[in-house]
């Protein structure tokens, strides 16, 4: 049946409002990258008029879904329905979701602030233009101010993008996905937004829903992929929850409960909650964060100590990465203090962190860590160079002994330590950015996703490399979006949520699971 | 830092570094594969003897090239482009470009040669003019990029305009030829030892350059920075800082350049100078490909740089005029800076 499908059938317009039925409709639709089942016979559908939630934790396989029907993602088996259209999934191609009306806006939206509102408008879709090529521009102003309208967008056509706020970017982003659409509020047309809010601030957020919900109100169909259940309580006509690749259950918003919710993504009944305290131990003290504040943290309260591994859990926006820029000193401080051993740290400049032990392994390893045209040994000594300045020059033997020694210490598997540090496995690269900063004998770690994108078995080295540094009286504060592995490999983990600390979990009931409901859940009771 | 990142930087050849590189490559172990990494190492030396060998059986030029005579020519009258393409490597490490060598010698030469001749400076005095001007066009190119972020390479085509400007405007267009000291332009065209006089100044130079960019921090803090910047400010180094320096010693460098200049041709020459930097610049990316194939370095970059004289005197030998200048080294520069993004690419596993 893909091969119907495949291009050679005619276009057919998408179903009309009126039919009632399904606009888009999957049935058993599984994908695996590799040996990861990353959906698994999902069934789903979406109704005319309907905002419908995605929700799903880390690794649940919406963005997965959102992309198969997209058709960015060839699925491996499945089939796929929409505006009237039907195929195999595996023959789905982009060309198919855009004649069956779907219309996509990723999470990040594509647009481009130094340009004008109506050109960020014909971008893409096509400038109207007469003799010569000339962009006809009273036309495109003209088309551009009914769009703002239809969506209301406060703007007007000659505005730079980059004067509206974030909302309004996005909801640009929204008017020129939609903008063939007719007006009656774009009902043959479905909406895909994909984690729309997350990169949004909270105020942002409020707007920008309220315009989703105007655009439902008129007709129009909103597909939107989230993790925030607070918006799905606020929004959503009805809600699909997938965990682990499988979809767990469809809700009317009549079922729509918080509770409920948290259930299905984690997969068990809810628990009381409250915050654990912190046990005694208030020597050695190697960091401390007192109301900190910048960029989305918003007031975090912390304490790590000597020889601990602590755990920051977190969904995106909740300041967990933010939280170790700022005891780096790579973000300004609108607010708090950032002691070590006891000692305000001076300003903005790692220079200055390092200088007074900290150690920072950003999670981003291509564009923050790796020197990509230099060798392991030079990777292994970019934070310490003038360790081999003496008498005038550079000690290379005693560099290479030491890069030799670190490449058997920390277990990093290269040819040679003159190999260049593209020839390794992200793994070993990973443990050589490590292994610079554990040379250092650092009294506080700041790890950042640190076993991203790192094999099973390097993954299991990495941690006992971080475990061992701890026992030698590193403090460590991780931050990972795995929240197995955090409670697997940390003494403690703190939870995160608005920027703020909001729960402590220490190993009896330490899993998993219990750093999804605490970082999910919108209130706690205290 | 490497050929290609530089050119990205310039959207001369723009180009994605994978975040997930490949997996390993198998080590070069067997015979073939070492012998073809060395000759791709030497390539440009070799091709160097080659062309040598070419013009010396050629009918064309086999009876006028080359006599001991023509090297020592060639020798002395590359030492001036030889440094200022020293030079320019150093800010193109860090991945910056220096545009302004050549007018920096070119007004360097003009005010050391003043200096003798309006203000009679003795000779060290007079040198050292020459050598602080160029310093000073660094501290203020460098200033301009890292204070207020201007693209290196607008600033530093905007400041060589402005210097040759100004050279024009002092001198009215005509040569400084009164006073000029004669142990200097006896330096500028004596041999010692059979050598020309350049050519140990010249020596001396690239063993600084060379002891700058692979003995001290600041050499590894360039090739840090120009690798990555933002990997280089999250271990400590103080990006700006290191920017600002390499423009100081391109500077610097160019300033050297220019009182060799003056000692050669014994005059203050207002149009000499911006037109060396292109060759600079050919130089240093053609010298990027060997040697240390995908890093530039003194030694490629002095071999490039003789590369270009000699093919460059044995056409003229055979017949072309001053157009043979400007074709071979834009097609040298191009051809080099294609080859360092094809180096580049292969070594970040992305064949």
């Amino acid at each position: 049946m893909g091969d119907v499908a495949g291009g050679s059938t005619p276009l057919r317009p998408p179903v009309s409002s009126g039919a009632g039925g399904p606009v888009v409709r999957v049935a058993n639709l599984s994908k695996s990258f590799g040996g990861t089942r990353a959906l698994v016979d999902v069934d789903f559908d979406v109704v005319p008029g309907e905002i419908h939630a995605l929700l799903g934790g880390n690794g649940s396989g919406k963005s997965t879904l959102i992309k198969v029907l997209a058709g960015v993602y060839t699925a491996d088996g499945g089939e796929i329905e929409a505006g009237g259209r039907t195929a195999g999934a595996g023959a789905w191609t982009p060309r198919d979701a855009f004649d069956a009306g779907l219309r996509f806006v990723h999470q990040n939206p594509g647009v481009f602030p130094a340009l004008s509102v109506a050109e960020n408008m014909a971008i893409g879709h096509g400038f109207p233009t007469g003799f010569g090529a000339r962009i006809r521009w009273r036309e495109l102003h003209e088309r551009t101010r009914t769009l703002l309208a239809r969506f209301h967008i406060a703007a007007t056509p000659e505005m730079p993008l980059g004067a509206l706020s974030p909302a309004g970017r996005t909801m640009v982003a929204i008017a020129r996905a939609l903008q063939d659409s007719e007006g009656d509020g774009g009902a043959g047309s479905v909406l895909l937004l994909d984690e729309p809010t997350a990169a949004l601030p909270a105020p942002e957020v409020d707007l920008l829903l309220d315009a989703l919900r105007h655009y439902a109100a008129a007709g129009q169909t909103i597909v939107f992929v989230t993790h925030r259940i607070d918006e799905v309580v606020d929004i959503a006509t009805r809600v699909t929850v997938l965990r682990d690749g499988r979809c767990v259950g469809t809700l009317p918003r009549s079922e729509v409960s918080e509770s409920r919710l948290v259930e299905l993504i984690v997969g068990r009944p809810l628990e009381h909650m409250y915050p654990e305290t912190v046990a005694g131990a208030a020597a050695g003290v190697v960091l401390e964060l007192r109301g900190v504040a910048g960029g989305a943290a918003r007031g975090a309260d912390l304490q790590v100590h000597r020889g601990e591994i602590l755990g920051l859990a977190g969904l995106l926006g909740s300041g967990t990465s933010e939280t170790l820029r700022l005891a780096f000193g790579l973000l300004p401080r609108s607010a708090g203090e950032v002691l070590l051993e006891g000692r305000a740290l001076a300003g903005l400049d790692p220079a200055a962190a390092m200088s007074a032990g900290v150690a920072y392994v950003p999670a981003d390893r291509g564009a923050e860590a790796i020197f990509v045209a230099m060798s392991v040994r030079e990777n292994l000594s970019a934070a310490g160079v003038h360790r081999y300045w003496r008498g005038l020059r550079l000690r290379h033997d005693e560099e290479r002994r030491d890069a030799q020694a670190s490449l058997r210490d920390f277990l990093i598997r290269a040819a040679s330590d003159s190999a260049p540090i593209s020839t390794l496995s992200g793994g070993n690269q990973q443990k050589v950015v490590l292994a610079r900063w554990l040379r250092r004998r650092p009294r506080l770690l700041l790890l950042d996703e640190p076993t991203q994108g790192v094999d099973v078995g390097a993954r299991a080295e990495v941690w006992t490399l971080v475990r061992r540094a701890a026992a030698e009286g590193t403090a460590v504060l991780v931050v990972s979006s795995d929240f197995d592995e955090l409670a697997r490999v940390c003494d403690r983990v703190a939870v995160l949520r608005g920027g703020r600390v909001v729960a402590e979990v220490r190993p009896p009931a330490l899993d998993g699971n219990r750093l999804t409901e605490l970082a999910y859940s919108v209130e706690v009771t205290a | 830092m490497t050929v290609d990142s530089a050119a990205a930087n310039t959207a001369l050849e723009p180009q994605a570094v994978p975040a997930e590189p490949g997996p390993p490559r198998p080590a070069a172990r067997t015979p073939w594969a070492m012998a073809l990494r060395i000759v791709e190492q030497w390539a440009l030396l070799i091709l160097l003897g080659v062309v040598v060998l070419f013009f010396a059986v050629w009918s064309r030029t086999s009876s006028v090239f080359f006599s001991v005579d023509d090297f020592r020519l060639i020798g002395s009258s590359q030492a001036v482009l030889a440094i200022l393409a020293l030079g320019t490597i150093v800010p193109l490490i860090c991945g910056q470009f220096d545009f302004s060598v050549g007018a920096v010698a070119g007004l360097s030469s003009v005010l050391t040669a003043a200096s003798f001749a309006h203000a009679h400076f003795p000779l060290v005095a007079g040198l050292a003019v020459g050598v602080a001007v160029g310093t000073a066009v660094g501290v203020v190119n460098g200033f301009v990029v890292t204070r207020f972020g201007v693209n290196a390479f607008i600033a530093t085509l905007g400041s060589a305009s402005v210097l040759t400007g100004i050279v024009n405007w002092y001198t009215q267009g005509l040569s400084i030829i009164q006073d000029i000291p004669s142990s200097l332009t006896d330096f500028g065209s004596g041999n010692w030892l059979g050598i020309p006089r350049t050519v140990y100044l010249l020596v001396v130079v690239a063993l600084a350059v060379y002891y700058l960019l692979d003995h001290t921090p600041f050499g590894r803090f360039l090739h840090s920075v120009g690798s990555n910047a933002e990997a280089a400010r999250l271990v400590g180094l103080r990006v700006p800082r290191i920017v600002f320096g390499s423009f100081v010693v391109s500077g610097t460098l160019a300033g050297v350049a220019g009182v060799l200049l003056l000692a050669q041709s014994g005059a203050g020459n207002p149009q000499v100078g911006n037109g060396l930097t292109l060759t600079a610049f050919s130089a240093a990316f053609l010298g990027a490909t060997t040697v240390r194939p995908g890093r530039f370095n003194v030694l490629g970059t002095l071999v490039a740089i003789f590369f270009i004289a000699v093919s460059i005197t044995g056409l003229t030998f055979a017949g072309a005029s001053n157009y043979i200048n400007d074709l071979f080294t834009g097609g040298a520069l191009i051809f080099a800076v294609t080859i360092s993004a094809q180096l580049g690419r292969r070594r970040m596993g992305a064949r």
